[in-house]
């Protein structure tokens, strides 16, 4: 009963917006189409991704689903969405990796591991379960794997970016190759592939790998640059700055160590377009890393970069990296202080343009649901550096948010999606200047499963 | 605590089996042989049409008390075996023991019955109660058939293989695969021997038959098979025969074997040898999604591509002497078995845009091996078996390649069009490896049985398997070598087994108790200090040693000659590996000694009826109904924003599951010269992981097999064979994702599509019987087979085989 609704309400607000357009855009691909594409004026398309259980709760491995509403349909707690039994099922193995254009009308996906692991697609979003495929087929695995982290940079949803890491340990066999006993460590190497990719043309654009050093100290200790993520552009779109995870390897016996003392927060900083002359930076702020997840964990405002770190020995950390490329170590952000909770810890975050943003984060004080430790949102300022945490939005133990993906942001309003494991839930917008809390569409939802966000 | 139940009430049932006696003293028993000498079992024994019957055992033995004195007709018949009459006569006063030794002679009509069913497996499961398959293999060595394809034929059971020849194999039944299902070659884990002596390298020539045991597995086989075991029996028998065959095919498959025996009629001295060798290039076609060429700025356009890097060769063999049939034993042999193996990889789990080039994986192992039986030991009804493995087996992955090929088989090139190496250095994502696993194996299966009368055995069995696993890598450094932990593996498998034949043996019953215990021993090399405290490398041995228990039964009974009603459960158990006790520093898993095992509880539930003769028509139908309840099923939990840097991942009892499903057979033969037989399976495998219980993805639960066989005599010369075959084999649509909602779009991208291939075949018998040709075309309509979401198996294949052997000289 209520799919057939929604479909009706789906295809009611297509004839609607249709009527509502000003303004025709024909994609690359649908040149003779009659029926355009709707861009509506006052309205747009909010994509609810949702993501099935796979063989445990929580895992979201069993299939990616998309549905799409208008945003007056995404604000009203009248409409239910039923993306499992209505949705897309974006083409990945495992959970996708999405990222939406600006406007909403095109949700653009690299799938995840499986056969076809790193291919790109993009659909043109029509509502409801209708995303039309738009474009050539291109992969970037050759450069990256199957199982890519890739980003959408700022640039007007022209690239995205995508980086892979391997590392190698180098040792001093002192010319007695057989006698381990003089072996001595010297470093371990870090090589990154960084790949981008022109999201308008679906082709390859430019593809660089370097050796990524630390400082000598850093690296006679163990440390290395383990994993990478999370490209962002500069204000001056000339510089790409890169998350990373510093590790540590036991120098005598090449094994990972487990405890050992965190440095500063590192980024590794290329220069745009051509991604060459790799540099690494080092806050004496933040001492967590700066790879993120699954969401973009970065953000260009006001001409400088704001960073969140995870794992940060004093709880997270919003980092911010100027127009010089460099830290701002006078910019002290600390999660654990604005929010007044120990361990602190960003799974995702998006500001708007105001300078405010909606934070997921948990804590030590979470409780321990199906997949992990609770989470909860925060409003967040990043030139007061406040934060509190929003509480119109319902909580649950079975409410994570470690595999959040996406938040819409449409002017100051940031729609974010809600619903613990298995349970329904809602959409809410925050409306970030005032800080008001609208609570929208129902979300239903199915066992073990859960929602990770708008596009 | 039902299973417990079910065995107290056939407890109960077996005193009962006493209270029956009669008034004739008259015995007669004896041992029915087939023409290689080899015991016979499940061979009916009848006197006077059906007065009293009984079947062989699996020595062949047969013994008939209580025998009214007179005249008496004894026949004694056997599938694929000529029927024999034999009138005995006891006199009038005298009780008398007869004994009557039988060699059946092949019944060339009925030869040709290749697969499961017949009476053969009748007889066996007559005489268990367990729900097996015996799947003969007389048929298949003859033509150019795989094992693995003989046994994806098999009701219940499920192959899924990663590509064409010599690729990577799972094994699936009634729903249970991976490390659920044991495999054994004579009793002895197939972890003994490693891949180079495995399902995918040995001819079905050197195998007698192949028992598949769903859910109950018997006490013989003792390991830890929570799902069933596959059992693979070889030739035994002690007389002269020689068999050599070459085999020639699509994608260059050439395969030969030889299987030779000669005993010296005098003392008794035996030697015997088997020795296979197998090639392929697996160059089949293949297309679809991932099958593209990559031009500039990434650009793909699709073609079809022939594989290039699937190459496959095995070679190995078996050596033996001793003695057999002489006083003091009926086998002593002692010998060796090598083999190696050499596999190229085209890609990983799944058929990507980036196939490999130059990644292989190379394994051998050199084992001895000694066997003993011998029935009657000292007393009557006392038997006593060992077979003893000691060697060492080697693995090695080899990946250096870091250039990327493109699926044309040339270097692929990047967006700018230049050649170009992939960042990994390697062909699978990970780094360049030659990675070297040694191990040092030592298996050893002691069985001893005892029948106190025809009613009741005690049998009491012991497996002892050991596996002392040394890792490295030449392209890592020594020092980092040096610090790679080793792992042994100890389990010792007790078994205890009770058998029970009453009321005229129209009940048979089997309770066993099996008990496990596994010692794993990690030893890590660590940085200690010596006394005058200097640096030192000592080893941290950690050790985890469980003892776990279980039970059950298998029981049979007839209700009327034809209809034969089968139960048996188990309470089986797979035992928690090395990885999962100890983790792996690699992949971040730390250790959890106190995993429990996994835990299942199997019930079967079967019907035959059969075989009922209707003129010449003859037909048999059988089903089996089971189930499978799984707990603490053994997995990593998921990634949370908990674990993911603190890396303290360890294995953990999780989760559960069920497997519910019927199974069904059957068989229809006219005349002797045509036979069909048709089997189906379907299962609903559930799988429940914190409480939420899903339809387990990437599961085929709906397959059918079938075959037709006609056979003409003296077609084209006076006493020559010819047999036409064909056999289709069909598996349902199955997704990669779990069960999706009722109006979602976008499912198609993760279907298996239906799938159903079709062989044929023909043989043809030269009339003195010595020769045999044959040639088979594989999935003739070309269709395209697929697993595991997209990998693609080959297409329509051609294959000769001719076959040449002598049984007597």
């Amino acid at each position: 009963m209520n799919s057939k609704l929604l479909n009706i309400k789906a295809i009611t607000l297509l004839a609607l917006s249709l009527g509502l357009m000003t303004a025709c855009s024909n994609d690359d691909d649908n040149g003779g189409n009659t029926n355009p594409d709707p861009e509506p004026t006052t309205s747009r398309w909010i994509t609810v991704a949702a993501a099935k259980m796979g063989e445990d709760p929580g895992d979201g491995n069993g299939g990616t689903l998309l549905y799409s509403v208008s945003s007056e349909d995404a604000k009203d707690p009248n409409v239910s969405i039923e993306a499992f039994d209505n949705g897309f099922i974006a083409p990945s193995n495992r959970t996708a990796r999405l990222q939406s254009s600006e406007d909403g009308n095109t949700i653009f996906n690299i799938s995840y591991a499986g056969d076809t692991g790193g291919n790109y697609t993009k659909y043109t979003v029509e509502g409801g379960q209708n995303f039309t495929p738009t474009g050539s087929q291109v992969s970037i695995a050759p450069y990256v794997g199957t199982a890519p982290r890739w980003i959408k940079l700022f640039d007007g949803d022209k690239t995205g970016a995508a980086v892979y890491v391997s590392t190698e340990h180098e040792i001093d066999d002192n010319d007695t190759p057989n006698d381990t006993s003089d072996d001595t460590y010297l470093r371990t190497d870090a090589k990154m592939g960084i790949v981008t990719l022109d999201l308008e043309n679906s082709l390859i654009k430019e593809f660089q790998e370097h050796n990524i050093m630390l400082s000598p100290e850093e690296e006679a200790q163990g440390y290395y640059i383990g994993r990478i993520d999370m490209p962002v552009l500069n204000a001056a779109g000339n510089k790409l700055y890169i998350g990373a995870d510093v590790r540590k390897v036991d120098t005598e016996t090449l094994e990972r160590e487990r405890d050992y003392e965190m440095l500063g927060s590192k980024t590794i900083v290329l220069d745009y377009p051509s991604l060459t002359n790799p540099e690494v930076i080092t806050s004496t702020v933040g001492y967590g890393k700066t790879n993120g997840y699954r969401s973009i964990n970065a953000f260009e405002y006001n001409g400088s970069v704001y960073q969140a770190n995870q794992n940060d020995p004093e709880g997270s950390h919003i980092l911010k990296i100027d127009a010089d490329n460099e830290y701002d170590d006078a910019y002290d952000f600390n999660l654990d202080e604005a929010l007044g909770v120990e361990g602190a810890y960003i799974l995702a975050w998006r500001p708007a343009a105001n300078g405010k943003a909606v934070l997921a984060y948990r804590h030590d004080g979470s409780a321990e649901g199906l997949a992990g430790a609770q989470g909860f949102f925060a409003l967040v300022d990043l030139n007061a550096k406040t934060a509190q945490k929003i509480t119109a939005i319902p909580y649950d133990p079975n409410f994570y948010l470690f595999q959040y993906q996406g938040f819409v942001v449409d002017g100051t309003e940031i729609y974010v999606t809600q619903a613990p494991v298995g349970q329904n839930g809602n959409i809410y917008v925050i409306e970030t200047e005032t800080g008001e809390v609208t609570k929208g569409a129902e979300l239903i939802n199915v066992q073990g499963s859960h929602f990770i966000g708008t596009f | 605590m039902q299973l417990k139940l079910f065995i107290l009430l056939f407890l109960s049932l077996a005193n009962g089996s006493f209270a029956y006696s009669q008034g004739y003293q008259n015995t007669i028993s004896g041992k029915v042989l087939d023409h290689l000498d080899q015991p016979i079992l499940g061979a009916t024994v009848s006197i006077d049409n059906n007065l009293q019957a009984t079947l062989t055992d699996k020595n062949g033995i047969y013994i008939l008390k209580n025998i009214p004195k007179g005249k008496h007709i004894v026949k004694i018949s056997y599938m694929g075996y000529a029927t024999i009459f034999k009138e005995i006569k006891f006199t009038k006063t005298r009780t008398k023991k007869l004994t009557l030794d039988i060699t059946l002679e092949e019944d060339i009509k009925s030869l040709s019955q290749v697969v499961v069913q017949g009476k053969t497996e009748k007889a066996k499961i007559e005489t268990s109660g367990f729900a097996v398959n015996v799947v003969k293999t007389k048929e298949a060595s003859l033509r150019n058939i795989q094992t693995n394809e003989l046994l994806n034929t098999t009701v219940g059971v499920k192959i899924r293989q990663n590509g064409g020849l010599g690729s990577n194999v799972e094994y699936s039944l009634n729903g249970l695969s991976g490390s659920a299902v044991r495999i054994f070659i004579d009793g002895i884990p197939i972890a003994t021997y490693g891949s180079s002596f495995s399902l995918n390298s040995i001819p079905p020539s050197m195998i007698k038959n192949i028992e598949v045991y769903k859910g109950v597995v018997p006490g013989y086989l003792t390991d830890d098979a929570l799902g069933g075991a596959i059992n693979i029996v070889l030739h035994k028998g002690a007389k002269n025969n020689l068999n050599a065959s070459v085999s020639y095919g699509s994608f260059n498959t050439f395969q030969a074997s030889l299987n030779g025996l000669y005993r010296f009629k005098k003392s008794g001295f035996t030697v015997k040898a088997s020795a296979f060798h197998n090639y392929s290039d697996n160059d089949y076609k293949v297309s679809g999604r991932s099958i593209v060429v990559t031009g500039l700025g990434g650009v793909q356009t699709p073609i079809t591509a022939r594989r290039f890097n699937d190459a496959y060769r095995s070679t190995g063999g078996m050596a033996q002497i001793g003695f057999t049939n002489v006083k003091w034993a009926d086998q002593f042999l002692v010998g060796f078995t090598g083999s190696d193996d050499y596999k190229e990889v085209q890609h990983g789990a799944f058929m990507t845009i980036m196939p490999y080039k130059g990644r292989f994986l190379e394994s051998d192992a050199l084992l001895a091996n000694l066997i003993y039986q011998k029935k009657d030991l000292f007393t009557e009804g006392l038997d006593i078996s060992v077979n003893g493995t000691y060697g060492k087996r080697n693995r090695m992955v080899n990946d250096t390649v870091a250039w990327a090929y493109s699926w044309n088989g040339e270097r692929a090139i990047d967006f700018r069009g230049n050649e170009y190496q992939y960042t990994w250095g390697s062909q699978q994502e990970g780094g360049p490896t030659l990675a070297k696993i040694k191990r040092n194996v030592a298996s050893i299966r002691t069985g001893v049985s005892y029948a106190i009368n025809n009613n009741h055995k005690f049998l009491v069995n012991h497996v002892y398997t050991g596996i002392d696993r040394e890792d490295s890598d030449e392209l890592r450094s020594v020092l980092e070598n040096t610090f790679v932990g080793t792992r042994d593996l100890h389990k010792n498998i007790y078994a205890l087994s009770y058998e029970l034949t009453a009321f005229k043996n129209k009940l048979r019953v089997s309770l066993f108790g099996k008990h496990y215990q596994q010692k794993t021993i990690n030893i890590d090399p660590v940085i200690g200090e010596d006394s005058n405290g200097n640096k030192v490398i000592v080893d941290e041995v950690l050790s985890s040693n469980n003892n776990y228990d279980g039970y059950g039964f298998a029981s049979s009974y007839a209700i009327t000659p034809e209809i034969t009603l089968l139960a048996s459960a188990e309470k089986a158990i797979r035992l928690p590996n090395e990885t999962e006790v100890f983790g792996n520093d690699g992949d971040n898993v730390v250790a959890n000694p106190s995993i429990k095992p996994e835990q299942s509880d199997n019930y079967n539930l079967g019907f035959r009826f059969g075989r009922y003769t209707i003129q010449k028509h003859g037909f048999t139908v059988s089903t089996n109904i089971f189930t499978r309840n799984i707990k603490d099923k053994i997995g990593l939990p998921i990634e949370t924003s908990l674990n993911i840097d603190d890396e303290l991942i360890v294995y953990v009892n999780q989760g559960g599951g069920t497997s519910k499903g019927i199974d069904a057979q059957f068989n229809y033969t006219y005349n002797k010269n045509f036979g069909l037989n048709f089997n189906v399976s379907r299962f609903e495998l559930k799988i429940k992981n914190n409480g939420i219980e899903i339809e387990a993805p990437n599961t085929p639960f709906f397959t059918m097999n079938g075959n037709l066989r006609y056979s003409f005599k003296d077609l084209i010369q006076k006493n020559s064979r010819l047999n036409l075959f064909y056999t289709m084999y069909f598996t349902d649509e199955f997704s990669y994702l779990p069960p999706q909602g009722k109006n979602t779009v976008g499912d198609e991208f993760f279907k298996v599509p239906q799938q159903l291939s079709q062989d044929i075949g023909i043989s043809y018998a030269f009339p003195n019987k010595k020769l045999v040709a044959s040639i088979d075309i594989k999935n003739i309509f070309d269709e395209p087979i697929y697993d595991n979401l997209s990998v693609q198996k080959p297409g329509r294949a051609f294959y000769v085989k001719l076959n040449y052997s002598i049984n007597k000289f």
